[in-house]
């Protein structure tokens, strides 16, 4: 079932399994990650952290710290409050309270591993030696260890003595109440997802590279989003006063002047930022409850007006070791990390480790939703109530956290089913736990939720789980139709054919007797069923229904392309891709617009002084429609540009040139043709303006177009060994669609990928805190990653809804690890439903699933 | 902190070429050819000896060079992934894994690479089943394995035998 993977060839290269252009770097050791930047004279940090889930600072001691050897300066959180500014949340929803928060603790720690000093030294063990010196007396504080307790009011607050809720929100669509109040059946259960983590082989990191002579920062950095990295370090760094800034402002007005110009720029690009932001409202609101924070955004963006060039940094992100969401955010210790650099004038470099990035490094899911389904007794969905509590840690991810997922979360519940009313009552609280980050899908708790209780409702129902999914779920006949939350689902919305087609494969009709056949054999197998839909990158106005006001900055995707003086074409992308090649994707993308082969193009990413400005990066799902729409165009504007000159030169009509193979002739005549070279040189002769190195340049910029959906239904098979509580899968099927595929071996990879991850956190992963919130799972031999004898083999049918659109490609980054989890503790429940097991939560290591069937006792309820 | 300071003289021979060496004594192996050495591929995803993202071939047996301090090596040849190609042609493990797009972000690959090379070097009768257990000392957190065990079997030759 694998893809033959052919070399490049001159033809068409979307759609085939072209090798990828990054490995003969990545796998000769070429490759240059961010612990792979060495500069010399650079200084090295650590962090001091805390032990205690939830404390006071009372006293910090740094004297016998600074006297060790190589030891260069200690920051403690006391000194950073005057260095940088705290992170102010940028979301302004109603019912939101969003905390402020510093690089570095001052006053009190709020999870194991919470940063209040950092320590520069010459080498990283000079620095870690150091830091067992630092003597921080703390004094503990009752630990908010989990979502009940952040229900508690008698639990101690985490911030400015505001309820543990920081977000509280509701909604209803149609008339709820009348819909239940009609059902055959309100079936009710409550579904937890235990806390996970991204865990990317890399660890986090940033070197702040600070230029002796000129002073100019370059910021290596592992980052998902390059630009965001940099405004935000720009933003949030050299705390200057509001006065001071003034004054600086006052001596060199081409500063205002300059913002003004660009501001007048982007607001005639894009004259919706014109209007009244949908978050108005909510923010003044934010700003009367608490002045401080006006002042505090105010103090910020004053400093952000009143730098120079040279004092903003570049960021450079080169290779990056995977991410999965966790480096979508800028993190503290970047923030602290920068500041330092500042400080000394001195380029430093942090490499977290792999107990860092355990403790705090970003955890994600931990949610606790109570659904009720309305139903008819033939299974038919009239309704559902959702509720939603969502722990995001101590401290938000930022720019975006858990506020920002649980709006995803409400808009998906639906999926592509036909749910005609819903209410959504959502809660995001704090806990002494680390940041909650986005993982792939950071909404998935909907996928889990919705399709197990489908499940739950067939067999309260005596109906199959996939007669009651038949029953609910959006045909294509009634496309195009809007979610109740929203979202259309366009005439590509092909999940029931994929949940048919799955239904086929997995001749569902002759499990019931399969199974009972196997039972008497002594052999306990189960087969599970989820059907999804993801938004890669959704209809256009996906994002307007999530978080109204959000559209705007997050909907566009920018791209250069260029040909090259030397005749090579550069196509330039704000993308930064960390293992989802796409210096292959989208040279495949751009080769076949121009008809050259892909050897021609160098994919260009992650410098900021090179790459158009977006702030979404790489995530969500989104590079394939995105990245993969704005390449097309842009090539086939540059090709528009190339064949004008071919025209000239040859002197023929443009609609008689092609361009094979690189070769540009007249049609017919391949052996009298030119090469781009020599476009580029006539190129170069017309304008005179031309950049150094580059002949032709073009700059698009993509909203997407019609977006659209991926959609997949996964089948998995389990056997069940009830000596050991061992769960193996002897075969799992994917049955697909994301539109045209750009290269079907990275689309089959991204999805296994996904599924191993799923699987993962249903058989082995939990990130642990016990009663007193403190931290359990700091190593990988208690956070147990699935190697290459758990995962098994995975087959995948592609389908491909034709369509007229062009650039017809969409995501597939996040969707096996969305669906899975649902597909397998779906499976496992099917073959222990003859025991009475019931399955709420996608965390069955082998005692959980002795404890279900009841081979041995319940143990003590493990903590969450 | 003495350790800082107090240095031990170490020869080694690292992809061919060998060193004379002054570290210190807590120096590991991994940091010795990423830092002493300036051989970056070898890669240090948990520091703990669980991933084997870092594993090198200490005389021809793979080894996790997080958990050897470079002491233990005096004397020892050391092979890391920058041996592998030769100038401009790729050795047939790293070969088969473009092949079959065995990596993705490719932190991981330095590990799998070694070890691979160590059981073809060493000649170690697999089968599927087996090269799987191999394997399973590498952790990688993209790809799901799949394409990494396919190119593994490619180089070992077991494409042909039905997955036992
Ligand atoms: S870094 Fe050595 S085993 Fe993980
Ligand atoms: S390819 Fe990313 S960890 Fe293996």
């Amino acid at each position: 079932m694998r893809e033959t993977i052919v070399g490049p060839f001159a033809g068409k290269f979307v759609g085939h399994a072209v090798r990828r252009v990054e490995d003969p770097r990545l796998l000769t050791g070429e490759g240059r990650y961010v612990d792979d930047v060495q500069l010399s004279g650079m200084l090295h940090a650590a962090f001091v952290r805390s032990p205690h889930a939830h404390a006071h600072i009372r006293n910090i001691e740094v004297a016998a710290a600074r006297r060790s050897p190589g030891v260069v300066d200690i920051i403690t959180g006391a000194e950073m409050e005057t260095l940088v500014h705290p992170f102010i949340g940028m979301l302004a929803l109603k019912g939101l309270y969003d905390p402020r928060f510093y690089a570095l603790s001052s006053k009190r720690v709020r999870h194991v591993g919470d940063p209040v000093a950092i320590v520069i030294a010459e080498s990283r063990a000079q620095a870690e030696d150091a830091i067992e010196l630092v003597e921080v007396s703390y004094e503990t504080i009752e630990a908010v260890a989990n979502a009940s307790d952040a229900l508690d009011s008698r639990k101690p607050p985490l911030w400015d003595n505001r309820s543990n809720v920081l977000f509280d929100f509701a909604n209803t669509y149609g008339e709820v109440d009348a819909a239940f109040a009609g059902a055959d059946r309100v079936i009710s259960h409550q579904f937890k997802e235990q806390r996970v983590s991204n865990q990317p082989m890399e660890t986090r990191g940033i070197v702040v590279e600070i230029d002796p002579k000129s002073s100019a920062i370059t910021v290596h950095a592992a980052t998902q989003s390059a630009h965001m990295l940099k405004w935000v370090l720009a933003l949030l760094s050299d705390r200057a006063s509001i006065p001071a800034s003034i004054k600086t402002l006052a001596i060199n007005r081409d500063r205002v002047t300059r913002f003004a110009k660009s501001a007048k720029a982007i607001l005639t690009a894009k004259p919706e930022l014109k209007e009244p932001s949908p978050m108005m409202p909510a923010m003044v609101k934010q700003f009367r409850a608490e002045p401080s924070r006006f002042v505090d955004l105010q103090r910020a963006m004053l400093g952000l007006l009143a730098k120079s060039d040279n004092d903003r940094p570049e960021v450079l992100a080169r290779d990056i070791g995977g991410a999965f969401g966790t480096k979508g955010s800028a993190s503290r210790e970047d923030l602290a990390v920068y500041a330092a650099a500042r400080k000394l004038g001195r380029s430093v470099k942090w490499i977290e480790d792999r107990n860092e990035h355990l403790m705090g490094g970003g955890h994600s899911r931990d949610e606790i939703v109570d659904i009720s389904m309305a139903v008819r007794n033939d299974g038919t969905l009239l309704g559902m109530k959702v509720s939603l509590t969502l722990d995001q840690g101590a401290y938000p991810a930022f720019p975006f956290g858990g506020s920002m997922f649980s709006q995803i979360i409400r808009v998906m519940f639906p999926g592509p089913y036909r749910v005609p009313v819903m209410q959504f009552n959502g809660k995001v609280v704090a806990t002494n736990k680390g940041t909650l980050v986005a993982y792939r899908g950071p909404w998935a708790v909907e996928t889990f939720v919705r399709e197990r209780m489908f499940d739950m409702v067939a067999r309260e129902l005596g109906i199959t789980a996939a007669e009651v999914r038949l029953r609910n779920i959006v045909t294509m006949a009634e496309l195009p139709t809007p979610m109740i939350t929203g979202p259309m689902l366009d005439v590509r919305m092909s999940a029931h054919r994929t949940l048919v087609d799955a239904i086929a494969i997995a001749d569902y009709d002759n499990w019931p007797a399969a199974q009972l056949a196997a039972r008497a054999n002594g052999k306990i197998l189960g087969l599970g069923i989820a059907t999804f839909c993801e938004a890669a990158p959704g209809p256009p106005d996906f994002f307007e229904h999530s978080i109204p006001g959000s559209g705007a900055l997050a909907g566009i995707e920018p791209a250069k392309i260029v040909l090259e003086a030397d005749g090579m074409v550069a196509v330039i992308t704000q993308q930064v891709p960390h293992g989802q090649g796409h210096e292959t994707t989208l040279a495949q993308v751009a080769a076949d617009q121009l008809g050259i082969p892909i050897e021609a193009i160098r994919v260009r990413y992650g410098d900021t002084k090179i790459t158009p400005f977006a702030m979404m990066g790489t995530g969500g799902s989104r590079s394939a429609a995105m990245a993969g729409g704005v390449v097309t165009f842009a090539a086939r504007e540059l090709k528009e540009r190339i064949v004008d000159i071919a025209a000239d030169l040859m002197e023929a009509s443009r609609e008689d040139i092609v361009i094979e193979a690189g070769n540009v002739h007249v049609a017919g005549v391949p052996a009298r043709g030119i090469t781009l070279a020599d476009i580029a040189v006539e190129a170069r002769r017309r304008d005179q303006n031309a950049a150094p190195g580059e002949a032709i340049r073009v700059a698009q910029e993509f909203d997407g177009g019609e977006g659209g959906w991926t959609q997949a239904t996964h089948a998995c098979w389990v056997e069940v060994d009830l000596e050991t509580g061992q769960v193996a899968i002897p075969r799992y099927v994917v049955v697909e669609d994301c539109g045209e595929i750009i290269n079907p071996a990275i689309v089959d990879g991204q999805i296994r990928g996904g599924i191993a991850q799923g699987i993962g956190q249903v058989l082995y992963e939990k990130i642990t805190y016990d009663d007193a919130g403190q931290f359990q799972t700091g190593t990988f031999m208690d956070y147990l990653i699935p190697t290459a004898c758990e995962i098994p083999d995975i087959e995948i049918h592609h389908i491909e809804t034709p369509s007229e659109i062009e650039a017809n490609y969409r995501g597939v980054g996040e969707g096996g690890m969305v669906v899975a989890p649902a597909a397998l503790t779906n499976a496992i429940e099917n073959a222990l439903a003859h025991l009475g097991v019931r399955i709420s939560e996608p965390y069955l290591p082998p005692s959980k699933i002795l404890e279900l069937a009841g081979v041995i006792q319940t143990a003590r309820s493990t903590a969450r | 902190m003495n350790s800082t300071n107090s240095r031990i003289a170490v020869a080694i021979t690292v992809n061919g070429t060998a060193h004379e060496l002054q570290v210190p004594a807590r120096q590991t192996l991994a940091e010795c050819v990423r830092e002493e050495l300036g051989l970056t591929g070898t890669h240090l995803g948990c520091e703990h000896g669980v991933c084997g993202a870092c594993t090198v071939l200490v005389d021809g047996q793979a080894a996790r060079s997080c958990l050897v301090l470079t002491v233990q090596a005096d004397g020892a040849t050391i092979e890391t992934v920058e041996s592998l190609a030769n100038d401009d042609t790729l050795h047939a493990v790293q070969q088969a894994m473009v092949d079959n797009h065995g990596f993705q972000c490719a932190f991981c690959a330095p590990g799998f690479l070694m070890t691979i090379k160590a059981l073809i070097d060493n000649q170690a009768v697999l089968t599927k089943a087996t090269l799987r257990e191999e394997l399973s000392g590498n952790l990688c957190r993209c790809t799901g394995y799949a394409s990494i065990l396919a190119g593994a079997e490619a180089v070992l030759g077991l494409t042909g035998e039905s997955n036992a």
